[in-house]
């Protein structure tokens, strides 16, 4: 009983999951955060899914427009993803054999590393640009660390697994550099007077672009408009645009039927989990203003793509976790049922389907995440004349149609050293 | 009898369930705290404390006073902070600010921040206040030194994370406003290695 609503549990938190992915996508941010709050009146998020109700409500709330909660409940998140990290590697090996959806989420490398990424949004909204770097070193540290974090969790899981039945490695992480992030801080740093770290900040943003081109198979030439963040007295507004959605966890089962030694067959069950790229329709993005001529913001971060590729490099410590995980209950219940058998074959034959059911309802892959995460991030900088300037920001199909399109008014004065327009479109 | 010790012990279940699991005592603010391992109190007290000691004795002061016959005035800026967590760099600067004026070897103006409030307030008495208590424009007193820094810090960790080295470098600098000398320098070094403690999961 106590496995099968554990599995159940699992399956509620999936559809809410589902349910605030499209709540959120429609742009509805009220309606997203009421339905958070009845997730949580409704326990759908329990105290071990804490890192996910605190990374939803910071986005929830930083596209609302109240950066300091989001901030709030993006520093509870990383904190507790910290938290988790070290639980995680000093858990024993007992815990690898439970099904993942019932240990505490401690959050996808991406998602810990992204959420700094709205932090910083957080403090340019608050002009509090020295916080908004701080957030970009985070981010910057934890994407060069991704390799050695992962390789730890191997590591710690190679030292549980003390007889050695697995060969326990990540994969390759093939990238460490965040463009979001060092293009982000080539401006703040340009803009705070410090131009030998703008420098060298554009330089990284530089790697990171080449790196995410071989990953994305998409070519990010160095044009002069991007060379221009250099140059702080060249541009007043920042103009951050989000589309599409986090990658999508999907499940993916192998049921296997074996031949035992005695003769007996033996049943085993894995459930993978495997991501998946959301297909968004956006394929350029188009500012209009006033008194500019029309500029195509770029495509900056292919936060899906990055996240995707974390996710491979850590996939093969998973797939052990789960192989390991089904042998064991895989061994368990045909040792018993093919012990009662020897007294009671009828019994016996009772065992034999019970494990099968115990399988079948137990292993579930974990698809807990980050749902509201968008896919891309765009980013162009632009001088505005002072006065009051319109500015439409157009998403484009791959034809040109405009798909969607978002109006703002900005206040261009003597004193605006840099402003911040952030829009997103889900789809 | 019987019944008696199993009142006790369900009444004595009872109180220690219902006993708040909150505790607040109060202690010495200079005693040391260090709960997460992250800049905090100590740190900047400690820094706060070599800093104003060696900038009160080092000779840029006395240099001054010879020269001028006057207190050397200061305005502390801004000390910006390069780490990879959120520091107050306030309380340092004001306690540099309040050993300075207790001195009475330094004087100290208000800063550029602060400075915006009074300007309003000097603004609002030339047409509110009385003549005898309207305070006079163009009267601040300029500043013959700035005292500006920065924090920045190193992080390195085991790839568990179950132990963490941070090594953090406070610079201070009091540089001359009229011929951008730099006449006082010091450097504050702390290293911290934090050792997370093995859970239970």
């Amino acid at each position: 009983m106590i496995i099968l609503l554990t599995g159940c549990h699992a399956y509620v938190l999936d559809d809410a999951q589902q349910d605030l992915r499209s709540s959120f996508t429609s742009g509805n941010y009220q309606e997203s955060s009421q339905l958070l709050q009845e997730f949580e009146r409704n326990e759908v998020y329990r105290s071990k899914d804490a890192v996910l109700k605190n990374l939803e409500s910071g986005l929830i709330h930083h596209f609302s427009g109240n950066y300091d909660s989001s901030s709030v409940f993006f520093d509870r998140a990383e904190y507790l993803i910290d938290d988790a990290y070290t639980k995680s590697i000093s858990r024993g090996l007992s815990a690898m054999l439970v099904n993942d959806n019932t240990l505490v989420y401690d959050g996808e490398p991406y998602e810990d590393i992204y959420l700094n990424a709205f932090k910083s949004l957080n403090y340019v909204h608050q002009n509090n640009w020295e916080a908004a770097l701080v957030e970009t070193r985070r981010m910057a540290f934890k994407m060069e660390q991704l390799d050695i974090r992962l390789k730890g969790l191997a590591e710690a899981f190679a030292k549980q697994d003390t007889m050695g039945r697995m060969e326990w490695q990540s994969g390759k992480v093939n990238i460490q550099n965040s463009a979001f992030s060092h293009y982000l801080a080539t401006i703040l740093y340009a803009k705070t007077g410090k131009p030998d770290d703008s420098r060298i900040e554009f330089e990284k943003l530089k790697i990171a672009l080449g790196e995410q081109a071989k990953i994305g198979n998409t070519d990010r030439p160095i044009s002069d408009e991007l060379e221009a963040i250099k140059d702080p007295d060249s541009y007043n507004l920042l103009i951050t645009a989000f589309s599409g959605q986090a990658p999508i966890k999907k499940q993916e089962d192998f049921r296997l039927w074996l031949d035992g030694d005695d003769g007996d067959s033996f049943y085993v069950k894995f459930s993978l989990p495997k991501i998946e790229l959301y297909r968004s329709r956006i394929h350029s993005i188009r500012v209009l203003t006033d008194s500019l001529p029309p500029q195509n913001i770029m495509l900056l971060e292919e936060m899906d793509v990055v996240s995707s590729e974390v996710y491979k490099a850590k996939m093969p410590i998973i797939y052990t976790r789960s192989l390991l995980r089904a042998t064991a209950k895989a061994a368990g219940s045909t040792y018993l049922a093919s012990s009662v058998r020897k007294k009671d074959k009828g019994l016996g034959f009772l065992f034999n389907v019970l494990g099968i059911i115990g399988q079948e309802t137990s292993e579930k892959a974990d698809l807990r995440g980050w749902q509201t995460m968008p896919g891309k991030a765009w980013m162009s900088v632009m001088h505005l004349p002072h006065g009051t300037n319109e500015i439409e920001i157009q998403y484009l199909s791959p034809s040109g149609s405009i798909l969607y399109s978002e109006k703002r008014t900005i206040e261009i004065t003597g004193e605006t050293r840099l402003d911040l327009i952030e829009s997103i479109y889900s789809y | 009898m019987k019944y008696a010790i199993l009142t006790t012990l369900l009444f004595g279940l009872l109180f220690t369930g219902c006993r708040p699991t909150n505790k607040v005592n109060r202690i010495n603010p200079s005693e040391t705290t260090d709960l997460s391992g992250r800049w905090n109190d100590t740190d900047a007290r400690m820094v706060s404390e070599e800093m104003i000691s060696d900038a009160l004795s080092k000779p840029w002061l006395n240099q001054h006073n010879r020269q001028q016959q006057q207190p050397p005035v200061v305005i502390v800026g801004n000390v910006r902070n390069e780490t990879m967590e959120h520091i107050d760099t306030e309380v340092i600067t004001k306690e540099m600010e309040r050993a300075f004026v207790n001195s009475g070897s330094v004087n100290i103006v208000a800063s550029s921040d602060e400075r915006q409030d009074i300007r309003q307030e000097r603004l609002e008495q030339q047409e509110f206040s009385s003549l005898e208590t309207m305070k006079a424009m163009a009267q601040e007193m300029g500043a013959d030194f700035i005292l500006i820094g920065n924090i920045s810090s190193i992080v390195d960790e085991t790839p568990d994370r179950r132990t963490l080295a941070v090594f953090y470098t406070v610079n201070l600098e009091l540089i001359n406003v009229e011929t951008n000398q730099k006449v006082w320098i010091n450097n504050k070094k702390i290293k911290k290695l934090i050792e997370r403690r093995n859970y239970r999961g």
